[in-house]
């Protein structure tokens, strides 16, 4: 890895690739889609070398997700990178395969199941939700209790994959209930994997966020500078121009905050504000284009909808309510009450 | 006050020392060095005056945190944008007051900086940094706020100098200043952006009459300028008559990103301040734990975090050497409404304080009411935002005005 770096590779590189082999997979099935991406390289990015990975760090995907994003992949891409590089050693095979496209994998991001363990062996129960496309896949990453997490073949005996809800058509979201699935204990994530995959997965969100929301702001921009009203464009109206002003300011901090949460002294505040800003504004930003569309806004046929329904699925897919409301609380939390003497 | 005798300059001032040696160094020449009554966080908090603030930021100058990035030879310590960053998180990490002087260090400076003459160089910015001339603004006019383009005051050529007549307004703390800098119109109305021209004009020279206007937040800082045919000597002259704005404009989008930098930090400072003074009274520390308030509170955070972000990536492109162009009106739009909108939480959350007021309470009320009415001034002065969002719009969009 640190060779490609050295080589002066950086992440930017990834993004014409990415988006060349989003157009690519238009049409196809999610594992031709899998093997296309693989084929690209693009589902070890951050993967470890030894599970075939290219194993660079997270800044690298951030590319690759907002192409993703842009071209309104049909694929949990966000949730392959994330595993191909948390599932630990006992894995390997899996990690492997993950990262080859031969196996499908997702991460259901709402909710825990409760762990027993049973000798060497758990039992899981509980029910969770929000997991992209895990009707199709080979495995579901789920969360246990606070901080662990375990991967669920599709198939396991007592696994069952509730009907697809939600907004997002391309990338339907299922519930998953778990009635005493065994598992080998080698198949959790160790204790704090979870919030370790939660932190990188807010930066990763906050990228996909900014790759539909810049595909929004450039269709607004294209429909308001060639739809003409009152005998001119539509651009050239103040509420128009000023809407669209600050859906770019929007933009630009999604992105800021983004490079700032990669940064080397960057910790949880700096990854959740960058999730955070991108939720605000990028709902802010795709509702607003398709307002600036006007009745074709509302059309099926304009894609804007479609980026709609995506950021509002990545927006509750990382509880942004409550993490706003966590932030709120740490930050509370963290400051002493004023010395009154001194005051 | 005990400034002079207790810094000691050659602590931040020494080359040797960079990153956070540097910080350090600068932190805790600040916190040795600050007069507890300046800090507008503390039950002691006197405003200074004027001469206060005139010995206060010379001691800073010469503890070199000011003038951080310009040139030794005039006065500067040489450093770099990233060290200036550095020193202004830590200035921002106190309730300081404002500097009286930063027309001079931050907008005319850096336009001398640019324009100016190698004399007229050694001439004004030690100056402004020594705190011997303090500056002043003198761009709006009654009829030239927003539209800078429309301004009538005129410079007359008179042999060999300038004639200068008209009318300034909004000029803050020009009772106060040495020198202002005038953008006066050398050819015609019609000319527009073209025949503005820019003049470091002293304010005690005959013919300028000031008059200040009360304020909302009771001061009276604001002030009219009046010119009657004022004789401006060809040295103070800044730049070429037709040049002069057009190389202006260039310093100002600089500027528009880079000044005060310390200011996403002094919004953290605020927030530290409110949450601290408000545990401090029991009933206000159970509102708290309210999500409601927590959300709220979570969303100054990410605002904070956000204009941290604008700034140090601005910080990263002028390093790299890219041109900031219009971004400035991005961050500039961002932290005015930011900062507005905490101004009126901390007043809201401040409002629920039931008597008697404990005398944090009674602090954070002093200083947040003050910072409420202050920050109504930040969506106007500097751009209001009307006109950043024009200039993102135009400028960075680049929309069609296509009829």
């Amino acid at each position: 890895m640190m060779d490609l770096i050295e080589q002066g590779l950086q992440p930017a590189d990834f993004a014409s690739t990415a988006a060349r082999a989003v157009s690519a997979c238009a049409g196809l099935s999610l594992r031709e889609q899998a093997a296309r991406l693989a084929g690209d390289g693009l589902l070890g990015v951050i993967a470890h070398d030894h599970v075939g990975g290219l194993g660079l760090p997270l800044s690298f995907a951030v590319p690759v997700v907002a192409a993703a994003n842009a071209g309104l992949l049909g694929f949990p891409l966000m949730e392959t990178l994330l595993l191909s590089r948390a599932l630990r050693p006992s894995m390997r095979r899996i990690a492997e395969d993950v990262v080859s496209g031969e196996k499908l994998a997702t991460i259901a991001w709402q909710s825990a199941v409760v762990l027993e363990r049973q000798g060497d062996a758990v039992v899981l129960n509980g029910a969770v939700a929000r997991a992209p496309v895990a009707a199709e896949v080979d495995y579901v990453l789920v969360r246990v209790g606070d901080s662990a997490a375990a991967l669920i073949p599709v198939g396991a005996e007592g696994a069952r994959i509730e009907p697809a809800t939600g907004l997002d058509l391309t990338v339907p979201e299922h519930g998953l209930r778990l009635e005493n699935v065994r598992i080998s204990g080698d198949d959790l994530l160790a204790e704090g994997g979870w919030p370790a995959l939660c932190a990188d997965a807010g930066v990763l969100r906050a990228a996909a966020i900014l790759g539909s929301a810049e595909t929004c702001l450039d269709l607004a921009q294209a429909h308001a500078s060639t739809r003409r009203q009152f005998g001119r464009a539509l651009s050239s109206n103040q509420a128009i121009r000023h809407a669209m002003a600050r859906h770019k300011l929007g933009l630009e901090s999604m992105r800021h905050a983004i490079t700032r949460a990669l940064g080397t002294e960057a910790g949880a505040r700096e990854r959740d504000v960058a999730f955070l800003a991108a939720s605000n504004h990028g709902t802010a930003i795709s509702e607003g284009a398709l307002q600036i569309h006007g009745g074709m806004g509302f059309t099926w046929d304009v894609p804007v909808h479609r980026h709609v329904r995506r950021i509002r699925t990545l927006q509750a897919q990382g509880d942004a309510s409550g993490v706003m409301a966590a932030l709120g609380q740490r930050t509370i939390a963290e400051i002493a009450p004023a010395a009154e003497a001194a005051a | 006050m005990t400034v002079i005798e207790a810094e000691r300059p050659e602590v931040a001032t020494s080359i040797h020392l960079s990153g956070e040696a540097y910080r350090a160094a600068t932190r805790g020449w600040l916190h040795e060095n600050l007069p507890p009554g300046f800090r507008s966080d503390r039950a002691d908090f006197s405003p200074p005056r004027l001469e206060q603030s005139i010995t206060w930021e010379a001691a800073m100058h010469r503890a070199g945190l000011t003038g951080i990035i310009w040139p030794v030879a005039y006065g500067g310590h040489g450093r770099t944008l990233r060290e200036h960053l550095i020193a202004n998180q830590e200035i921002g990490a106190l309730a300081m007051p404002e500097s009286v002087n930063s027309i001079g260090k931050e907008l005319a400076g850096p336009i001398i900086l640019a324009v100016g003459t190698e004399e007229q160089k050694q001439r004004f910015l030690p100056a402004i940094l020594e705190m011997r001339d303090i500056w002043c603004q003198g761009f709006s006019e009654p009829e030239a706020g927003s539209d800078l383009a429309g301004l009538r005051t005129r410079a007359t050529r008179v042999g060999d100098n300038w004639l200068i007549n008209g009318q300034k307004i909004w000029t803050s703390g020009a009772y106060r200043s040495q020198r202002c800098l005038v953008l006066a119109r050398t050819g015609t109305l019609e000319d527009r952006h073209r025949g503005l021209a820019m003049f470091a004009v002293r304010l005690d020279a005959p013919g300028v009459r000031v008059r200040t206007i009360k304020s909302i937040d009771e001061r009276e800082s604001f002030c009219e300028v009046f010119f009657d045919d004022v004789e401006v000597l060809q040295s103070d002259a800044l730049g070429a008559p037709d040049e002069g704005w057009a190389t202006a404009i260039k310093v100002l989008e600089i500027e528009r990103a880079t000044n005060r930098m310390y200011r996403a930090w002094r919004f953290e400072n605020e927030l530290r301040h409110l949450i601290s003074a408000y545990k401090t009274d029991s009933a206000l520390a159970k509102l708290l734990r309210d999500r409601h308030y927590a959300v709220r509170l979570g969303e100054v955070v990410v605002d904070i975090e956000v204009l941290k972000a604008h700034v140090e990536t601005a910080v990263d492109a002028l390093v790299c050497g890219e041109r900031i162009g219009a971004r400035g009106s991005l961050a500039k739009l961002h932290w005015s409404e930011a900062h507005q909108r905490f101004a009126a939480l901390a007043l809201e959350l401040l409002s629920q304080a039931l008597l008697p007021l404990g005398p944090s309470i009674k602090v954070a009320r002093r200083r947040f009411e003050m910072i409420y009415l202050q920050a109504r001034a930040e969506t106007i002065y500097a751009g209001t935002t009307e006109i950043q969002l024009g200039v993102i719009a135009d400028r960075i969009l680049q929309l069609s005005r296509g009829k």
